[in-house]
């Protein structure tokens, strides 16, 4: 049985389809990256899992259970074998980055305060973060918020992570830090994870399977050897970089020649 | 264009009736998670410390200022039937039913609960709310129960807090200015006030913290579209909590007068 059981999703705010018939499955200790440009879903499909969102049609089950039919109880007791990365981290600003990674230990778990220490300290050393537990999130760079991000999340010992943009917007050698970080998490943890990202050469090196969505549907979703040979001309375009193809509803004006631009 | 009229009318109805039952539900599940474990005894200590202490100041300046020149207004008005003594009297009575309860209620609406929605109204901009969620916490538990709480606890402290310096307020003018004697002041200022009035102050201001919490952290749970969002957050907290204060007080002062 797949750990992530993705059916049928279709989710719409007003007229604009988000996602449609979405199918997806990850199986236990799989890591899945989802591709895809901006705005074509790839957060509100994380936010369904997550039960965030309610979906239009079809289920997310998450260990067989169906998210969206869970108690509101029911569902915190899955949230608590699910660790969310955000996008912009997330952190809560009024709080240091101790209290931040504590915050779950401290709600759920009945532990003493040294051993919450201890896996703070843990989780903060797994992520490169180890020495900050004082600082607040407002003095931390964007690459640090994420690090520390991941570490509130797998504070409680996951089995699932969900991983939403981590590498966007920073920098190249940032962003391959962030790769790596999530690559060791893979082996240390033994995670099932889902992994939102435009940054393929990260991508690649984590994946087990890639999916992209591509105007709210799962176009593809197989082996990273098999995806980059994939012909559908989307996910070559994608792989190219390119702006002329189909994967754009609105493409730019055709490309000057170096001679004309500098004209 | 009647049945465009129509049209806006059933609209706007239906808004309001959407909005109405969103902040009944969301009252509702704040009154339920009261009673939920884990209680988080720091988290409402913060919150007292944020809501009550420090709203101590602004509390004590407008309720002096507003016995003053209520005790000004008396003492001419009376003045002018010979009646000075009784404008002590009426002093206390406004003091003890109207203006302490809704100065307090009203001051607190703008200083903690505008506080209330742009703290919640940024967690919400920056899924801060999400990750509460996504950490199996109820924002709810989390967020609005201690600063009910701690609403609820505050705004009645306050207003005897308001009680007492409007006493001074009077004093200050009746006695100091006006030539009144302190003694029969002191004495005249409880005369017409009975323990249903002190009571009456307190239901008041109960209802007026649960007013100024829920309001605010609704209008801050419900926050959308960044910055502009997180501005009007405030601004629709003050507003509206303000109004339902004056309501409030309308029917509290008929009902509990009977």
């Amino acid at each position: 049985m797949a750990v992530i059981d993705v059916v049928n999703l279709s989710k719409a705010f007003g007229p604009k389809v988000v996602l449609s018939n979405v199918n997806l499955q990850v199986q236990e200790g799989e890591s899945l990256v989802v591709l895809g440009g901006s705005g074509t879903g790839k957060t509100v499909l994380l936010r369904n899992i997550m039960g965030l969102l309610t979906p239009d049609s079809g289920h997310v089950a998450v260990e067989g259970k169906i998210i969206a039919q869970l108690p509101r109880e029911e569902l915190f007791q899955v949230r608590q074998s699910i660790g969310m990365c955000f996008q912009m981290a997330a952190l809560f600003d009024s709080m240091t980055v101790f209290e931040n990674v504590a915050f779950g230990l401290r709600r759920h778990r009945k532990m003493r305060e040294d051993e919450i220490r201890a896996r703070v300290e843990e989780c903060l050393s797994m992520v490169g973060m180890k020495g900050t537990d004082q600082l607040k999130p407002a003095e931390l760079s964007g690459g640090m918020k994420r690090r520390v991000g991941f570490a509130r999340a797998i504070a409680l010992k996951p089995k699932i992570l969900l991983f939403d943009e981590p590498t966007t917007g920073l920098d190249p050698v940032m962003t391959d830090v962030i790769g790596r970080i999530i690559l060791d998490l893979k082996h240390e943890l033994g995670v099932t994870s889902i992994t939102i990202t435009h940054d393929l050469k990260s991508a690649f090196e984590i994946a087990d399977r890639i999916a992209l969505i591509f105007r709210g549907e799962c176009i593809a979703c197989e082996k990273p050897a098999d995806f980059k040979v994939n012909p559908h001309p989307v996910i070559q375009q994608f792989l190219r970089g390119d702006a002329d193809g189909p994967f754009l509803q609105d493409p730019p004006p055709p490309k000057r020649s170096r001679q004309e631009a500098h004209s | 264009m009647v049945l465009t009229a129509i049209d806006k009318v059933g609209t706007a109805v239906l808004k309001a009736t959407d909005t109405f039952g969103d902040f009944t539900v969301l009252a509702g599940r704040t009154f339920t998670a009261i009673f939920k474990r884990p209680f988080d005894g720091k988290n409402l200590l913060n919150q007292l410390q944020s809501v009550g202490v420090n709203s101590i100041p602004v509390v004590v300046l407008t309720s002096l200022a507003v016995s003053m020149v209520f005790a000004v207004q008396l003492a001419f008005g009376f003045k002018q039937f010979q009646a000075e003594g009784l404008a002590s009297q009426v002093e206390g009575l406004a003091i003890m039913r109207e203006l302490a309860p809704v100065i307090t209620g009203l001051m607190l609406s703008g200083r903690i609960g505008s506080a209330m929605a742009a703290e919640l109204g940024t967690m919400q901009v920056t899924e801060q709310i999400d990750a509460l969620e996504c950490l199996a916490t109820d924002p709810i538990h989390y967020l609005f129960v201690p600063r009910l709480l701690a609403s609820m606890l505050v705004v009645p402290m306050l207003t005897v807090v308001s009680v007492y310096v409007g006493f001074w307020g009077g004093y200050l003018i009746l006695v100091g200015v006006e030539g009144q004697s302190a003694y029969v002041y002191g004495n005249e200022f409880y005369k017409l006030l009975a323990f249903r009035d002190l009571r009456i102050a307190l239901i008041k201001a109960l209802v007026f913290g649960v007013i100024i919490a829920l309001v605010g952290c609704w209008k801050g749970y419900r926050t959308q579209g960044g910055a502009e969002g997180v501005g009007n957050a405030p601004t629709s907290s003050v507003v509206t909590s303000s109004l339902w204060i004056l309501i409030a007080d309308f029917f509290l002062t008929k009902l509990l007068l009977v």
